[in-house]
Formats: structure tokens, C-alpha cells, sequence
């Protein structure tokens, strides 16, 4: 284990230090930084001012749009359980809004709500299909023997949701929540580059018309950072409620 | 405590292009108030079926079926039957505890502590109460579907196969401690197995059952006084049954 962990730290600086003599070298050309002159953008104060209020913003649009996003996806699949006639309907409704590439409703949501709601809400139209797929997924997934038991003891409809088909859908959420934390960073960002007011979507967009490149990377390094750490903590979730829910 | 009519129940599953085939044909069958019903037949002889359609879980084709003269559906949105399944059916995410006072939740009445205890107790689970149903080997799981078929002092209790996933030495072990549980209080019962030890063992009277589609061929009352004693298998008139049922079972 501390072996693997070694091992690993010193892949990395390896890779590190293949970059920073490529990048000096310039054989990569104009547009590849050395790490040095990124990790420098992140000690700048005017840089890390403006890149923490940037990340801030677009942080902020993700997690409205997640949990808008989410709590539309687990109402609706909710819906369409407890309600069956409605569920072919609205199966083809969440896979309408999703075949709709979420770009192209940008302009659209622009004029239609405002510049600043929009990432927020490319965001929350991503995670709305991705939870309503894993919970209508999830509350029929409990086997058909766990069901006849319950119908057996006489539950009825609210009963089975409760102690049977809301608990089986658990894991299944929580994959959805880690697949949706992800769609909800690049909602945000691309929201951003329709002309919201701030956020990184922004800066990059900016740095790069503007041939910043060092402050370009590190923007986009920062993206990268905080989707991994979303998606590191939703499957941390998930492996520990797996281990709660499995036979 | 309750009296099962079952009068001239036929079943039959629709196929494609309007075919459709009989599981189930002309069964007559009367479980007496208290008494312990085994129904025996090879597999896919719609034995199951048969218990499925007195669970209300489906509807006969033709026929019908009573319980003390109501619809076997009353008796279960009443809270009234009690099942145990071949597979134990326990919620994974639940404690021993929970599952066993799952059908209070479902009923929508306050769990009884003590009733739970004194089942989980019964079951020789008592070590167990915390654990999950994946902490337990697959005769305590058994034990633990079992003590929840009978939270709710069911009126009916139907067992499908409760032991069939088991080894022989557990399930003979699993048969001696259902028995001690009955001796407890006297109730209606009907079990679905394939097992003629555990059939003659446990019930008052045997049922056999043809292959698809199944009829009852034949009943047997077990001539064996309770309590039943391990030794009881020994007897030579439990051997010439034993002979009896399982020659009856391989036509």
C-alpha cells in the first residue's frame, strides 16, 4: 500500500518534470506553459483573487443546478412510479430534453431568463436527465421475490416505496450524483461562455482570446481539480452505501 | 387460526399467439383450522403456484379459494398472512431486528419490542439481532424469514420451499426447530417442498402432487403423534411412507 503510494507521488513528479523540460525546450510551441509558470499564476494574489471569486461563481451555478437538477429528477421519477400511466410519457420527455444538445439552449436561455441564471440552469437540464434515468432505474430495481414478500405482509403502494423500492434505488442515485457532478461543471461553464457575468468558463475564455496561457491553464487545471474532488467524494458515497445495501 | 377451501382451481398462463398452458388443473384441497399442510411434487409442477395463488399473489383461472369464506386478498391487506420464501427475501439493509419487525412498518402499527425479541429468540437469533442478513449464514437467514412470517400472528402461514437452498443436515436441523416452534401454538399451515423427509416430518397430512399440469394424486395422513422426535425418522413405518411418496413422486 505505502509502496503503491510512493510509487505513484513519483510518477507524477516524473510527468511534472517531463512537462516543465518540454515546455522549456519550446519543441511544444507558444502554448504550452511550463508547470512553474502555472503553479506562479496560483501565488500571484491578483491571479488567485480573481481565479477563487471566478471559482466561486461557477461553483455556485453547479451546486444550484445540481440540486435544482436532482430534486426535478427524483420528483419526476417519483412520478413515474407512483403514477404508471405517466411513465412512458415521461420517459420520452427526459430523453427529448437530453437528445436536445444543451448548448444550443443556451442563446435561448439567455434572452428567455437571464445571463446569470444560465449556467445554473444548463447545469440543472444535464443532472435532470442523469437522476431521473438512475432513480426511475433504481425504484424498480428490488427483486421480484423482496416485492411478492412485501405484497404478501400487504403492503400497498406507498408502503413498498418506503421500505422497499426508495431504499433499492439508493445506490443508484448516488451513481447518478457522480455522473451528474461532472455534467453539472461543464452546464456551468459552458452557461458561462454565453456571457455570464463571472466564473471560470469566463476566464478561460478571456485568457485564451487574450493569449494568457499560463493563467488559461491554470483556470482550466482548476476545473479539472474540483470535478475530480466531486466526483472523488459522490464515489466515496457510493462505495460506502454499496457495501450498506448489497445481499 | 384459519380453514383454507380450495375448490376446483385450475391455472393457466397465456403464451404467445393466444396458446397458453395449464399449471394448475382441478385441484380440491380443504386445510382444516390448525392444521399443517405439506404439498409435495417435483419441481415445476405448479406446487408454488398453487401457494402463490393462496397468497393472493395471482388470480385462479377458474375456481375458487376461501379462507374462513373471505378472499385470500382480504386476508392479506389485513395483515393476516405470514410467508417465507425458499430465498429468505430479508431486506439487505436491514438488521435481523428491523426485518423481523418489518410487517408491524407494513402494517402501520408500533413495532412490539418484546414480540420481536421473543421471536428473534425462538429462531436462535438472539446473538444476531444486530447483524445484517449478509453477516448470517443461510440457515439463520431461513430462521430469520421464518420468526418474520410470524410477527404478525398470522392466521395463515404459507412456507415455499423454506429450506430447499439448504444442506441436508441444516434443513433436518431446520425441520426439528420449525416442529418446536409449533409446538408452541397450533397453526394453520401449508407448505410448498420437494422433500419427502421434510413433508412427513413436519405435517399432518401430505398432498402429493403430479407434473405439469399438476393434480393432486394423492393424500396421506401422517399417522405420527407430535411432538416428533428425530427417532420418529427412524421408524420403519416412516420408511415404508418415505417409500410410498417417493415412488409416487417419480411417476
Amino acid at each position: 500500500m505505502k509502496k503503491r503510494v510512493v510509487y505513484a507521488v513519483l510518477a507524477q513528479l516524473a510527468i511534472l518534470a517531463a512537462w516543465q523540460l518540454l515546455a522549456r525546450s519550446g519543441a511544444a510551441g507558444l502554448t504550452v506553459p511550463t508547470p512553474a509558470s502555472v503553479l506562479k499564476v496560483y501565488l500571484e494574489p491578483r491571479f488567485a483573487a480573481l481565479l477563487y471569486r471566478s471559482a466561486l461563481a461557477t461553483l455556485t451555478a453547479a451546486a444550484k443546478g445540481l440540486v435544482a437538477g436532482a430534486l426535478l429528477g427524483t420528483v419526476t421519477a417519483l412520478v413515474a412510479y407512483l403514477v404508471p400511466p405517466l411513465r412512458p410519457g415521461l420517459d420520452r420527455l427526459a430523453v427529448t430534453i437530453n437528445a436536445i444538445p444543451a448548448i444550443v439552449l443556451g442563446p435561448i436561455f439567455i434572452l428567455l431568463v437571464s445571463r446569470e441564471l444560465t449556467p445554473a440552469l444548463l447545469a440543472a437540464i444535464s443532472v435532470f436527465f442523469l437522476i431521473y434515468v438512475a432513480v426511475a432505474s433504481g425504484l424498480r430495481s428490488a427483486s421480484g421475490r423482496l416485492g411478492a414478500m412485501m405484497t404478501t405482509f400487504g403492503a400497498g403502494r406507498w408502503q413498498l416505496l418506503r421500505y422497499l423500492d426508495l431504499p433499492s434505488s439508493v445506490p443508484s442515485f448516488l451513481s447518478g450524483l457522480k455522473v451528474s457532478i461532472t455534467a453539472a461543471m461543464i452546464g456551468s461553464i459552458v452557461g458561462e461562455w454565453f456571457g455570464a457575468p463571472t466564473g471560470l468558463g469566463i476566464v478561460i475564455l478571456n485568457t485564451m482570446q487574450n493569449f494568457e496561457i499560463p493563467l488559461m491553464w491554470a483556470a482550466v487545471l482548476l476545473v479539472a481539480v474540483i470535478s475530480l474532488a466531486g466526483y472523488g467524494a459522490a464515489h466515496a458515497a457510493e462505495r460506502f452505501v454499496a457495501r450498506r445495501f448489497s445481499r | 387460526m384459519a380453514k383454507v377451501e380450495i375448490r376446483g382451481v385450475s391455472k393457466s398462463y397465456a403464451l404467445n399467439r393466444g396458446d397458453s398452458v395449464l399449471a394448475l388443473k382441478g385441484i380440491d384441497l380443504t386445510i382444516e383450522d390448525g392444521e399443517f399442510v405439506a404439498l409435495l411434487g417435483p419441481s415445476g409442477c405448479g406446487k408454488s403456484t398453487l401457494l402463490h395463488l393462496v397468497a393472493a399473489l395471482e388470480e385462479v383461472t377458474t375456481g375458487s379459494i376461501l379462507v374462513d369464506g373471505e378472499a385470500p386478498s382480504l386476508l392479506r391487506d389485513q395483515h393476516r398472512l405470514g410467508i417465507a420464501f425458499q430465498d429468505s427475501a430479508l431486506l439487505p439493509w436491514l438488521s435481523v431486528k428491523a426485518n423481523v419487525g418489518l410487517p408491524y412498518k407494513i402494517a402501520g402499527r408500533p413495532v412490539d419490542r418484546a414480540r420481536v425479541r421473543h421471536l428473534i429468540h425462538l429462531a436462535g437469533l438472539a446473538a444476531f439481532a444486530e447483524a445484517r442478513p449478509s453477516q448470517l449464514s443461510g440457515g439463520m437467514r431461513q430462521r430469520a424469514a421464518i420468526a418474520r412470517a410470524l410477527t404478525l400472528e398470522p392466521t395463515l402461514l404459507l412456507l415455499d420451499e423454506p429450506f430447499g437452498a439448504l444442506d441436508a443436515v441444516t434443513r433436518r436441523r431446520m425441520n426439528l426447530e420449525l416442529q418446536q416452534i409449533f409446538l408452541e401454538r397450533t397453526l394453520t399451515t401449508l407448505m410448498v417442498t420437494h422433500s419427502v423427509d421434510e413433508a412427513l416430518f413436519l405435517a399432518d397430512r401430505v398432498m402429493v402432487m403430479s407434473g405439469r399440469p399438476g393434480e393432486i394424486v394423492e393424500t396421506i395422513a401422517v399417522p405420527f403423534p407430535r411432538p416428533r422426535r428425530i427417532d420418529c425418522m427412524r421408524l420403519e413405518q416412516f420408511h415404508q411412507l418415505t417409500d410410498h411418496l417417493t415412488l409416487l413422486l417419480e411417476h
